[in-house]
């Protein structure tokens, strides 16, 4: 009990839980499955980032391009004036009002346009040209982005026409914005939903460890805190617990066993070592020791006995018989117990009766279901009443094939009910009854094995015990 | 009744238990080989005629199975009576015994044992073909299912006519009660409880009352013999 204090179910240290949350294998899981979704969301956030920003700017282009075939038009028709006066034509109308233009003569010197001077910027060999600049007319602040194309007509001179793309600029740069917060947010999330699943993740397996523990160091009546979420965690929890009170319950019926054995076994081998110390010190008499002999062997007889019984219920309980099953007729099975039974309850004045159905068929062993009805019978005719009546019957209760042993004797208290099928229980009542306390237990394996359920009611007066059965499978 | 169904091998390999069966089978008339390896068994079933073998589940060599199955593969007929010191006898000897063997499970008594090997003895007899068996006064039809003593016929229930027929079928010798059980019930368990003796009681008032002399005789501690006088 005060090592269960040392791993108390409920807290575990908190850096102990980060530690174990981190190297957990749901976290790796966790880790690879963000890491998977990251990059696919990378890769459609940058197809959309990528495919907006190009039509957007594929439209200026297009602008861009039927502004200089205008001017190289104009130039073809009225040489450099001509350019020049519709260059400024253009910078005088509004429409035309994020437009740039630049024309320069070979030594660089500006002939028209709203730019100061050649940008630094260079050229790439198709001709386009991206520079930030300010724009002299209509006057600009800043130095907004303008994308552009180089002209160089046969006279030397040249030509920078554009659009002030600040606007596309800024688009984009939201863009870009919006994709890269995007994706931060959707990490930072997928991160801590991760992280906060595996640590709850963690946390139950950490309880039902620190549990195990407490079981191995203390013993089985620790039991994993359920949480009443009915989750699947709860219900492992309620598995195990349930695993917990099974094996707590035999271990218990172990050593009521061990305890009972050792009562029940030393009663005739105490006796029969007295006797026989008691021949070996006297003289020999061929009819004592004859006598001597023979009541020492059925002593030894009935000790092997019990020592049957013990490892024949074990043996059922190993559920290794179910290979052997069957579908049998609960009733053929019931009329033979009867008669064979028919003989020792005509001497008891007992009447004993077979009713019910001709047929209820189950699935199961036929010498364990003779075995369990034989040690109900026999049970009832030793505890019924002498002269009273005992009635087997076999019949389908709401689809269930049922058996049932009933008599009219003294019955069991309901508090004693459940214990008469331990091992070796027997009642104050029936302690000098014969018998060896193992009847029922068996009939308990037996209806474990076959999962049939095992009722005791009283019979007013008198005991009914009843056996339902699973219906037969088809 | 050949002078080598007299003959009896004996499997055993713990020295005690083996001295013991020896020596007692020889008491009761019986040539007795022993053989304490499964190796030897096969060896020396191959090499003689036995009436029965009786075998030890547990052999320091070869498994008691094992041998029996080695030995119905070389054509060896002679029944078998398996010891076995497991709890419980599993399926796999109930399926053997199905082919005409018997087992017995350890601890037992020699009159059992005994018991066991008169019945299996006499069923490597000749089978008699006859339809209606007679012991003294009594005679059983195997055909009608019904019995009769003086000609007067006994009210017998079908398993009381079967405990009857297993009786008569096995005449002078000795049935055990668990002999009983699993030939008249086929129950391969011991009920632990005085029931037999209880069926068998009122099998008896219904034979053997108000007649000339019993036949059904308790043999103390074993079981039971039918036996006619003289």
């Amino acid at each position: 009990m005060r090592l269960a204090k040392l791993f108390p179910a409920k807290t575990v240290p908190a850096k102990m839980l980060l530690a174990k949350t981190l190297t957990s294998t749901t976290f790796r899981l966790a880790l690879i499955a963000i890491g998977t979704f990251g990059v696919i969301t990378a890769a459609i956030f940058a197809y959309v980032y990528l495919s907006t920003t190009s039509y957007v700017r594929s439209r200026s282009d297009r602008a861009i391009l039927t502004e200089v075939a205008s001017l190289k038009g104009a130039y073809e028709r009225g040489g450099r004036e001509g350019l020049v006066a519709l260059v400024d034509a253009h910078l005088a109308d509004k429409s035309f009002a994020d437009h740039v233009y630049l024309l320069a003569d070979p030594h660089q010197r500006v002939l028209a346009g709203n730019l100061r001077q050649w940008p630094q910027a260079s050229t790439s060999s198709s001709g386009w040209i991206e520079f930030r600049g300010a724009r002299t007319a209509p006057a600009s602040g800043g130095q907004p982005l303008l994308r552009a194309v180089v002209q160089t007509f046969p006279n030397g001179d040249r030509l920078l026409a554009g659009l002030d793309i600040g606007d596309l600029d800024n688009f984009t740069g939201s863009i870009k914005l919006a994709v890269v917060s995007g994706a931060a947010l959707i990490f930072a999330l997928a991160a801590m939903a991760s992280v906060l699943v595996t640590r709850r993740t963690v946390g139950r397996i950490e309880q039902i460890n620190a549990t195990s523990r407490a079981i191995m160091a203390s013993g089985l009546d620790q039991r994993i805190p359920l949480r009443g979420s009915h989750d699947e965690w709860d219900r492992v929890a309620e598995n195990l617990n349930q695993m917990l009170d099974r094996i707590q319950t035999l271990m218990g019926e172990v050593k009521q066993v061990s305890d009972n054995v050792a009562h029940d076994l030393r009663t005739p081998l105490t006796r029969m070592r007295g006797r026989l110390e008691k021949a070996y010190l006297g003289a020999r008499a061929a009819d004592s020791d004859q006598a001597l002999i023979g009541d020492t062997i059925a002593d030894l007889d009935a000790v092997l006995r019990i020592f049957a019984s013990i490892v024949r219920i074990a043996q059922i309980e190993t559920l290794a018989r179910k290979a052997g099953f069957h579908t049998v007729n609960l009733v053929e099975i019931a009329g033979e117990v009867v008669e064979l039974y028919d003989a020792a309850a005509e001497q008891d004045n007992t009447t004993l009766a077979l009713r019910g159905a001709r047929e209820v068929m189950v699935t199961g062993d036929r010498d364990l279901i003779f075995d369990a009805i034989a040690n109900l019978v026999d049970n009832a005719l030793k505890h019924g009443r002498a002269g009273g009546k005992v009635v087997v019957a076999c019949e389908i209760i709401d689809g269930q094939p049922a058996v049932s042993v009933a008599d009219d004797g003294p019955g069991i208290p309901p508090c004693e009910r459940e214990h008469v099928f331990k091992r070796f229980y027997r009642l104050e009542q029936s302690r000098y009854t014969p018998g060896n306390g193992l009847g029922l237990s068996l009939v308990a394996a037996v209806a474990r094995l076959h999962g049939a359920h095992i009722e005791m009611c009283d019979n007013a007066p008198g005991l009914k015990v009843k056996l339902a059965f699973a219906p037969p499978a088809s | 009744m050949t002078g080598g169904h007299r003959r009896i091998l004996v499997v055993e390999d713990d020295p005690e238990t083996a001295g013991q069966l020896t020596e007692q089978l020889a008491s009761s008339g019986y040539l007795v080989d022993l053989a304490t390896t499964g190796s030897e068994a096969l060896s020396r079933a191959a090499s003689r005629d036995y009436g029965v073998v009786t075998i030890d589940r547990m052999l320091p060599d070869i498994d008691g199975i094992a041998v029996m199955r080695q030995l119905r593969d070389d054509g060896i007929s002679v029944p078998f009576l398996i010891i076995s010191a497991l709890g419980e006898v599993d399926d796999r000897v109930r399926g053997l015994r199905a082919g005409g063997d018997d087992y017995l499970v350890k601890p037992f008594s020699f009159v059992e044992l005994l018991a066991r090997l008169e019945a299996l003895l006499r069923r490597s007899e000749t089978v008699a073909k006859e339809t209606i068996l007679r012991v003294g006064d009594l005679a059983i039809d195997l055909i009608s299912r019904s019995a009769s003593r003086r000609g007067k016929e006994l009210m017998l229930l079908p398993k009381e006519f079967q405990l009857l027929e297993y009786l008569v079928r096995n005449e002078g010798r000795v049935v055990s009660r668990a002999m009983l059980l699993q030939h008249v019930w086929d129950l391969h368990f011991d009920p632990s409880t005085n029931i037999i003796d209880v069926y068998v009681g009122r099998v008896r008032r219904k034979v053997d009352d108000q007649q000339a002399y019993p036949l059904i005789h308790t043999v103390r501690g074993v079981g039971y013999r039918l036996r006619a006088p003289g």
